[in-house]
């Protein structure tokens, strides 16, 4: 899922910064988080339950003297209101204006006055915040973290200005992108602009300039309750010293009761199966495909994993049978496929190309055709599917070497009603993962289910 | 406790080569970044990208590898290999887990002793080379970035894109790419920085095996950076509903004595995060952007700061006059007591949070390294921090500060300018 924070990175050489063609940031070529040799758990993360509901998650580890907090809400835009695309995102943003004893602006203030980093974001299924700080502090990002989930003050007067950074916020991520406004465009069309897969994140702009105060005091009330949160530590702070923690600055948030996720089935045809956009502002033409699928937590979750190999050996870069048929062979600049098991509900299996200049999209579209045909008559190989499997959990050890991967992972998951078991132990679940249900999965997917195809061309071409 | 956080560097002698290392075991990683002066400053003039398009063919096979099973070798273990040019050096990274460190060394030191280079992935790199400078073009913020260098150091290789553009990389012959490599490819010259577990001896010998079999004789040294030339204001007609804005002005070098009082300086006026003054002025009292944010860029020995934010056409004159109005602000008075002590106080207590994972710390030592830092820089850091008075910062910031001078870029279709 694409997450969006409240803060873009102020990176002042912003000037020259490269900006790459790969549609999506967790494109499949990435070498994905990966895996240990052994089955013991990956971080091995304790866990458990506050009197009020809220579940806790630690992670130690005594490399920096650090402490990151992620405090984790099973609430983000798949959660708006109808009508009113943007509402968790915008909640987000005034998460930072006041709590009964934070005043607005003082959050972040005191975190980097103590020499930390903070931020949140929102994805379609979670809203989360953060903090990283030298271990002593996490006392008191705790009792302000607490402080904002026990009451939001979200105040009258500060709604219009966050709104326009709000409203920038959509036009400089979406609006001023040719790209990023056709991928927007086409999650509408797959699974049509209401629906709570299909709307953005960040909201359409007219439905973020409608988002009205109670909208957000009930969003707030509905979901950001203890039993609604999950709460993930991460660093120098031992069991004992976490749990007192915990106790003593979340322990007193009253439980409420909490509304849980409750979505309108999700469309079962594409809204649109086929868009085409030109763009005058687009210099290079983008092909993009998505087929409706399975994920951990929906029916048929058994399909999930297989699929994660199938993204890889059909569109995980060089070696893959996508870059093979149409990089390899002159047709596109890029190609690749992605798809994401761990999410809440239905989800999707993207394939992508960009095409040489010259090449016309029925030509590419009928190459990458032909790929999936193909694949899905005679299945992958034995070989194929054992270098997905061994080179997309090789490294998984390497999550190790990152301060905010485990809570990341862990939280992720927790806040979507998955197990910690499936981060602690995905190496070896993946490594298991068989030819035949690649094939079964591909069938299942790439076979049958509903899908949108939509073509970005440079205006003129 | 902050006070308490030091990082132990242990300098390695590999016999002409001197790495920095910071050694850790707590996770079975290794990190090791190198780079020599060159990259993008070596390009001829309408050949921009030769050096960046040279550093992707070194991971698109080497020796009796092709690009695929070179790829393969690369992902069956792990190893995270890249090659990059950046303005004014040229680059070079690997991570992996200590079990495959021996077949990173391999490909590391086949990539740069024995590239193939084969016809095929040439076509392909470039193919991909030439879409992503054209789709550089497609947003303000691409456009934006672009014309401000241009027009700030005209006539000197940091005006021109280090990414090349669609018809300077379509005019790169091969022979030029193998030149390139050969020019910048040696045993001299070279900074390293190592993070991980691995032990100084070890290193010693993989440095060497990594390195040894490179010429000898260190790349140029590319030209120092000209004065900054304080164009004005530029703007880029783009349609597009928001207006991308670049700004700068001429910086402060890493040699000068005043260097981490221009850090506070400029973390008061538009550092990281909600606490500076061009944050609170421009995005949360006036809702006029996302995000503002002024930093330090070092490049060809020089300083340049600069800056950047997005605003709907309409309120690009406001934003702007606002924005001058705190350079011009802090340039007249100075941090007050309260701000200086609030940005030494992060500056000070977030190091800790700079050394969490090994590529981070590599780079660290390598920028350190850079700028030609004594190995012991970052212990005494806090102390010299602390000793800042607001005098030191009144002065700094009076002189350095530039409001009538500030150089800007606006893309978009800015109204009422």
């Amino acid at each position: 899922m694409p997450e969006i924070t409240r803060r873009h990175t102020l990176r002042a050489a912003a000037a020259a910064a490269s900006i790459a063609v790969t549609p999506f940031a967790r494109a499949a070529d990435q070498p994905a988080v990966a895996a240990p040799t052994t089955d013991a758990p990956l971080f091995g993360a304790k866990q458990w339950t506050l009197p009020n509901g809220l579940t806790v998650a630690l992670v130690e580890s005594r490399r920096a003297p650090v402490v990151a907090q992620y405090l984790y809400y099973a609430a983000g835009g798949g959660e708006d209101p109808a009508g009113r695309s943007g509402v968790a995102h915008f909640l987000e943003h005034m998460m930072f204006k006041g709590s009964p004893n934070v005043a607005s602006g003082t959050f972040s203030r005191r975190v980097g006055r103590e020499g930390g980093n903070d931020n949140a974001f929102t994805s379609r299924d979670i809203t989360a915040y953060y903090q990283q700080v030298e271990a002593s502090r996490l006392p008191m990002i705790m009792a302000m973290e607490a402080d904002r989930l026990a009451a939001a003050l979200i105040p009258a007067d500060e709604l219009e200005s966050e709104r326009r950074v709000i409203l920038e916020e959509r036009n400089q991520r979406t609006d001023s992108n040719p790209r990023a406004r056709f991928q927007e465009a086409f999650r509408a069309a797959l699974w049509g602009p209401q629906s709570w897969p299909g709307r953005p994140i960040i909201g359409w702009a007219d439905e973020i300039r409608a988002i009205s105060r109670d909208n957000l005091t009930d969003f707030h009330g509905h979901f950001y309750a203890p039993a609604n949160a999950t709460l993930v530590l991460a660093g120098a702070v031992s069991e004992a010293e976490a749990r007192a923690l915990t106790e003593e600055h979340y322990g007193p948030v009253p439980a409420r009761e909490v509304r849980h996720r409750d979505r309108a089935p999700a469309p079962t045809a594409a809204h649109e199966p086929r868009l085409t956009v030109r763009e005058p502002q687009a210099r290079e033409a983008l092909m993009l495909r998505a087929w409706m699928a399975p994920s951990l937590t929906t029916a048929k979750s058994e399909q999930s994993l297989p699929l994660e190999v199938l993204a890889h050996l059909l569109g995980g870069g060089q070696g893959s049978r996508l870059h093979a048929a149409l990089v390899e062979t002159g047709l596109a600049v890029q190609a690749g496929a992605s798809y994401d098991s761990e999410s809440a509900g239905v989800t999707e299996f993207m394939v992508y190309a960009v095409p040489r200049r010259g090449v016309t999209p029925e030509r590419l579209e009928e190459a990458a055709t032909a790929v999936i045909a193909t694949l899905l008559q005679d299945g992958p190989t034995e070989a194929e599917v054992g270098r997905s499997t061994r080179q997309i959990s090789a490294g998984a050890l390497l999550s190790l070497d990152s301060f905010g991967a485990a809570p990341r992972m862990l939280g992720g998951v927790l806040a979507i009603g998955l197990p910690a078991e499936v981060v602690e132990y995905w190496p070896a679940r993946l490594r298991a993962v068989t030819r035949t249900q690649v094939a079964e999965a591909s069938r299942a997917v790439l076979g049958g289910a509903p899908n949108t195809v939509a073509w970005l061309l440079p205006e003129g071409a | 406790m902050t006070n308490a956080f030091t990082l132990p560097i242990q300098p390695v002698d590999a016999g002409p080569l001197t790495a920095w290392l910071v050694e850790d075991h707590s996770v079975p990683v290794v990190s090791v970044s190198w780079s020599w002066p060159g990259g993008a400053a070596t390009d001829a003039p309408g050949r921009e990208g030769t050096a960046a398009m040279a550093a992707a063919m070194l991971t698109e096979g080497a020796g009796d590898l092709r690009a695929v099973a070179f790829a393969d070798a690369l992902r069956d273990s792990a190893v995270g290999l890249n090659f990059s040019a950046g303005r004014d050096t040229f680059e070079g990274s690997f991570r992996c887990l200590t079990d495959a460190l021996p077949e990173a060394l391999r490909l590391a030191t086949m990539a740069m002793t024995a590239p193939r280079m084969d016809e095929d992935a040439l076509v392909r790199v470039r193919a991909r080379a030439i879409a992503g400078a054209r789709t550089q073009l497609e947003t303000p913020r691409g456009q934006a970035g672009r014309a401000f260098w241009a027009s700030a150091f005209p006539d000197h290789p940091a005006g021109r894109p280090a990414n090349g553009t669609a018809e300077s990389l379509a005019a790169v012959p091969p022979e030029a790419l193998r030149a390139a490599l050969a020019a910048q490819l040696r045993r001299d010259g070279l900074l390293i920085g190592v993070a991980g577990a691995i032990r100084p001896a070890q290193l010693a010998t993989l440095l060497r095996d990594l390195f040894g079999a490179l010429p000898a004789g260190a790349p140029a040294t590319p030209p120092p950076l000209p004065p900054f030339t304080a164009f004005g204001r530029q703007i880029v007609m783009v349609p597009s509903p928001q207006s991308q804005i670049v700004f700068g002005q001429p910086g402060i070098t890493p040699p000068d004595p005043d260097w981490e009082i221009a850090q506070v300086v400029l973390r008061v006026l538009g550092g990281g995060g909600f606490s500076s003054r061009l944050m609170e002025a421009v995005r949360v009292q006036r809702g006029l952007t996302y995000g503002i944010g002024v930093g330090l860029d070092t490049l060809f020995g020089g300083g340049v700061i600069t800056g950047s934010f997005a605003t709907e056409n309409g309120k690009v004159a406001e934003a702007l006059e606002v924005t001058r109005g705190v350079w011009a602000d802090l340039a007249r008075t100075g941090p007050t007591e309260a701000e200086l002590e609030e940005a030494v106080a992060y500056l000070t207590g977030s190091l800790p949070l700079q050394f969490t994972d090994s590529r981070r710390i590599a780079a660290t030592l390598l920028a350190m390294r850079r700028n030609n830092r004594p190995i012991g820089w970052l212990n005494g850091r806090n102390e010299r921090l602390r000793a800042i008075t607001r005098g030191d910062a009144v002065r700094l910031a009076g002189s350095l500060l530039k409001p009538e001078s500030l150089a800007v870029t606006v893309a978009g279709e800015p109204v009422g300018l």
